[in-house]
């Protein structure tokens, strides 16, 4: 579906395996702590969250230099912070003046490489000091002198991306150190629809979102997704919002968030998601139903349900309707005792029958806000259900 | 090549890579509905079925599927113009690849599916960059709609009612672009509802690297004549706003240009959201939806603020189309309540009270052949066949009439005959013992030859298979003839196969006869074996039929059907005989059964 980060132990795996290099690195999810056996009490190590989390030094999630004894402590504090998902490696002394930055992404011309001898962790304000390359416009020779290692080895890197479907590649700080490297830091971003034919070398298991917290409710869309040749998408911005949005289309869905912002209701805005690319009724009643969950969970006073969309081309709207109907059925009782309207604008092939069952449906239930064509520009039903919001 | 004015100068002729029957049919009535007389849809790549049944106005239409690019004739691959990829994300870079290679004269096409890899639209991307020829929309694309000329996938939508409240059939001044595909098609909407006409419109779809860039579809719409606005929806993330707004400070492109860039919502959030598109999510500021707005507003184009404000430029433009709308009253009862005919023939049928055959008059087909003629004709479903097959059948028919009363079907048609049973009775019942082990031979020996020529199987280990799991080869074995005492009937069918140069099958059979008469001398080639054989040598030359269609008549009985005509006429002469005769009900004696335990 899209770039996703992926974990900076699997990055590391994929990395060195490739580079024909050992990697010691150990990953603890959770309170799994079976590591610990495998430690050498000699050696100090580095622990840091392994979650995507960006500038972890400034925010303290990296612990430098840590003695075996002390690791469990070490990982306890951060997990006080909130997280679940670590890396530990052993540690290496190095100097700040060593350190390299080094990032690869995949563009339309090939691969944009930026470089910097000023790596670490003030990057993002050392812009000035980063030189961008494009392979094959650029040679792998004229990266490679810039920063002081070898072409091959930036030659090796894109062979890697190549084959992991890897998008974007960061090492920050790369450490050049008499003749040896060091990759402290790696991010990596993968191209998700590249999962099939990377045979499992990575899975949806290692991004990162998979170690985010998520509500029951978003975690069933994401594995209807993945089950369905049709797309859902549900993420949860306020748990109690006002406005809830049902909404299809990849684009519509955007014009129709944007459109409670431009309101000045963005705050109120409870969820972000969409359906598309034709699903069949009990799909979408699944869909429904979660979203429905979300909103009646919802402390807010007063709320809205917009069931919005654009006009399809090929979405079935009797079909997908269908589902949404039997879905509010269920709850229809409780929708009354909560007064929530529901406001409906759609298009596309079978909308008169679709929207004539909604209609019909809504009056009977004594649901109804509005429901209305594309005779209506797509993005007035906000302001209808918003001033409903309004006058409660 | 993405020049609306030289595609236009070409018939679209469109394969179906994969099948989509809700979009395929949108095609089609797109076509009826803009006045076409010929379908544009010719070929469809998909699994095992050989037609898929589609609507063409009211009439039902057959388009051929094929299993793969090399099955397609090379009539139909040299005519095909477009393509309309449906297969999965997984399988398009190769399904892809190969159109390009096997389609010589490509003009472009449509790429349906999304979770397309970043890598796999890269190296299409680059291909068509290098050959120039052809452009390639999508991944994850809707398609293009060009007004009474070509919507090649979803857009516009699947409902041909939608498409006449779109008005897609009158083109316009006003291109419409943008990666999604809904808004697209609102677009379109909103766009005809005010009166005014598109002159095309296109999806690039979400994803982060669309083959056809925006960049692209703008330089498009500056060439193309008719078009004088360009209506540009572009969402949050990724950079090709920054492209388009250097062509107009360029100069690249001067005609008018109205934008909505979506996506502000994200400014809400610390951390950058992902919307639905693959490529929607902003990590850096350049890819802010706000960001790209002003790139564009100040490179000169009109760019709104919201939606409505977007709705409201539109509706700004000056109105070019003051014609009344087409009244579509007669097509729109010719879609209403079309349904799917219960049967499909391509034989024969009756119009208006006269009976037509293969397309002919009845009075004219059945005067201008023989009977051998019209059995062959009608067999294969074709109007001409050669005189050689018409003669060999001709002769197959007469020598297969009768072969005495002691084969199972004429004493089942005798012993029906003598219970007292009517013609079709004593008939049918002769006819139900034609099987593997009576009659049947021909058929099966067909399928032997065909197999063992095209498979190029050594005629030696051709036997020695059948050897080995001691199974009689169908076609070979004679209880009275050997090769010492010919059968004087396979003399005269070997006559035939003198009328054709390539005897390729006869001498397969002659070849493994050649095997088996060494071990046992009454393994001859057997009348059925002969005929199957010289049958498959006249049908492959002068009916110039391939393996595989040859293949197809052994499936479905062909071979078998000769010998089911030609014997009912015995089995007739049988029942007649006996009723003449009046002979008693049929019994057997006790001697005659043998009773184990």
């Amino acid at each position: 579906m899209a770039r996703k980060r992926i974990s900076e132990y699997k990055a590391k795996m994929l990395l060195f395996e490739a580079l024909g290099l050992p990697y010691q690195g150990i990953q603890v999810r959770n309170s799994d702590l079976s590591f610990y056996t495998s430690l050498d009490n000699t050696k100090t190590y580095v622990v840091k969250v392994d979650q995507g989390v960006k500038k972890r030094f400034k925010q303290g999630l990296i612990h430098l230099d840590i003695h075996s004894e002390m690791l469990l402590d070490s990982i306890e504090d951060l997990r006080n912070k909130g997280y679940s998902q670590f890396l530990i490696e052993p540690y290496y002394k190095h100097k700040a003046e060593d350190e390299r930055y080094l990032a690869l992404e995949r563009i339309r011309e090939g691969i944009a490489v930026y470089v910097s001898k000023k790596g670490g962790i003030d990057i993002e304000e050392q812009q000035n000091f980063v030189q961008q390359f494009i392979i094959p416009q650029d040679t792998y020779q004229e990266v490679a002198k810039y920063i002081g290692i070898d072409a091959k080895l930036v030659e090796k890197i894109i062979k890697v991306m190549d084959k992991f479907y890897i998008s974007f590649l960061e090492i920050n700080p790369l450490v050049v150190k008499e003749n040896k490297l060091l990759f402290l830091d790696l991010a990596v971003e993968v191209d998700s629809a590249g999962s099939f034919f990377v045979k499992d070398a990575w899975n949806e298991r290692d991004f990162i979102d998979y170690a985010v917290e998520h509500t029951v409710e978003e975690a069933v869309v994401e594995e209807l997704s993945t089950r369905s040749q049709a797309s859902f998408k549900l993420v949860v911005l306020n748990p109690n919002g006002s406005i809830f949005m049902l909404l299809s289309g990849g684009g519509a869905s955007i014009v129709l968030a944007d459109e409670v912002y431009n309101q000045g209701f963005g705050k109120e805005l409870a969820n972000y998601g969409e359906y598309s690319g034709n699903p069949n009724a009990e799909e979408t009643y699944i869909y429904t139903k979660q979203l429905l969950s979300l909103l009646l969970k919802s402390k807010a006073r007063n709320k809205i349900l917009i069931i919005a969309g654009g006009v399809a081309n090929f979405t079935d709207i009797r079909i997908t309707f269908r589902g949404i109907i039997q879905a509010l059925t269920e709850v229809k009782h409780e929708l009354q005792k909560q007064n929530i309207k529901v406001y409906v604008r759609r298009g596309g092939p079978y909308q008169e029958e679709g929207l004539a069952m909604m209609k019909s449906f809504l009056e009977k239930e004594k649901l109804l806000g509005d429901v209305s064509g594309p005779e209506m520009v797509l993005t007035d039903i906000v302001g209808e259900a918003l001033r409903f919001l309004k006058s409660e | 090549m993405f020049n609306l004015e030289k595609l236009k100068q070409i018939h679209p002729s469109i394969i179906v890579i994969g099948s989509h029957p809700a979009i395929i049919q949108s095609m089609l009535d797109f076509d009826y509905l803009s006045g076409k007389t010929d379908p544009s849809v010719k070929a469809i790549l998909a699994g095992n079925r050989r037609f898929e049944r589609y609507f063409f106005g009211k009439k039902e239409l057959l388009i051929p599927v094929f299993p793969t690019l090399s099955d397609i004739p090379q009539s139909i691959l040299e005519s095909i113009t477009y393509f309309f990829n449906t297969t999965s994300g997984r399988r398009v870079f190769e399904s892809t690849q190969e159109a390009l290679q096997l389609l010589p004269n490509l003009l472009g096409g449509v790429i349906f599916a999304e979770n397309v890899p970043e890598i796999h639209a890269l190296k299409l991307f680059n291909l068509k960059e290098k050959s120039k020829k052809f452009f390639i929309i999508g991944p994850s694309s809707v398609g293009l709609l060009i007004p009474s000329y070509l919507k090649l996938g979803a857009i516009g939508g699947v409902d041909y009612r939608q498409l006449i409240a779109s008005e897609v059939f009158t083109s316009g001044n006003v291109a419409i672009f943008s990666a999604s595909g809904g808004m697209t098609n609102e677009i379109i909407r909103i766009v005809t509802q005010q009166g005014k006409r598109l002159s095309f419109a296109l999806a690039f779809g979400g994803d982060r690297f669309p083959i056809l860039t925006p960049k692209d579809a703008f330089l498009a719409a500056e060439d193309d004549s008719q078009t004088e606005a360009i209506l540009y929806f572009g969402e949050i993330g990724g950079t090709d706003e920054y492209d388009l707004a250097k062509l107009l400070q360029e100069r690249k492109v001067t005609k008018q240009v109205i934008c909505y860039i979506g996506g502000t919502v994200a400014e809400l959030f610390k951390t950058p959201l992902q919307f639905g598109h693959a490529k929607a999510m902003a990590k850096k500021g350049e890819e802010t939806a706000r960001a790209k707005r002003d790139a564009l507003r100040n490179a000169g184009a009109s760019v709104a603020e919201s939606f409505s404000e977007f709705v409201n430029m539109i509706k700004s433009l000056p109105s070019v189309s003051n014609k009344p709308r087409k009244n579509y009253t007669i097509y729109m009862n010719d879609l209403k309540d079309r349904r799917s005919a219960l049967i499909t023939t391509s034989i024969s049928y009756d119009k208006e009270g006269n009976l037509l055959i293969l397309g002919e008059d009845l009075l004219e087909f059945t005067k201008s052949h023989s009977f051998a003629s019209i059995v062959a004709c009608l067999f294969l479903g074709k109007k001409e066949i050669s005189t050689d097959l018409e003669e060999f059948v001709d002769f197959t028919l007469r020598i297969l009439v009768d072969h005495g009363p002691y084969v199972a079907g004429a004493v089942n048609t005798i012993i029906t005959a003598r219970s007292g049973r009517d013609l079709v009775s004593s008939l049918a019942s002769g006819l139900l013992t034609i099987g593997p082990r009576f009659g049947g031979a021909i058929n099966q020996a067909a399928a032997n030859w065909l197999r063992g020529v095209r498979d190029n199987i050594a005629p030696y280990d051709f036997v020695e298979e059948f050897a080995r799991s001691r199974e009689y080869i169908a076609g070979i074995g004679h209880r009275k003839y050997r090769v010492d005492l010919p059968d004087p009937r396979v003399e005269e069918i070997m006559k035939f196969v003198k009328r054709v140069d390539d005897q390729r099958f006869t001498n397969y059979a002659k070849a493994v006869e050649e095997i088996t008469v060494a071990k046992k001398g009454n393994l001859i080639l057997n009348i059925d074996g002969a005929i199957a054989a010289v049958l498959l040598d006249i049908l492959k030359e002068k009916e110039e039929m391939t393996y595989d269609s040859l293949q197809r008549l052994i499936d479905n009985e062909f071979f078998n059907a000769l010998f089911v005509l030609s014997r009912s006429v015995g089995f007739i002469a049988h029942f007649l005989d006996q009723k003449r005769l009046d002979q008693g009900l049929f019994r057997l004696d006790e001697e005659d059964v043998a009773y184990v335990k």
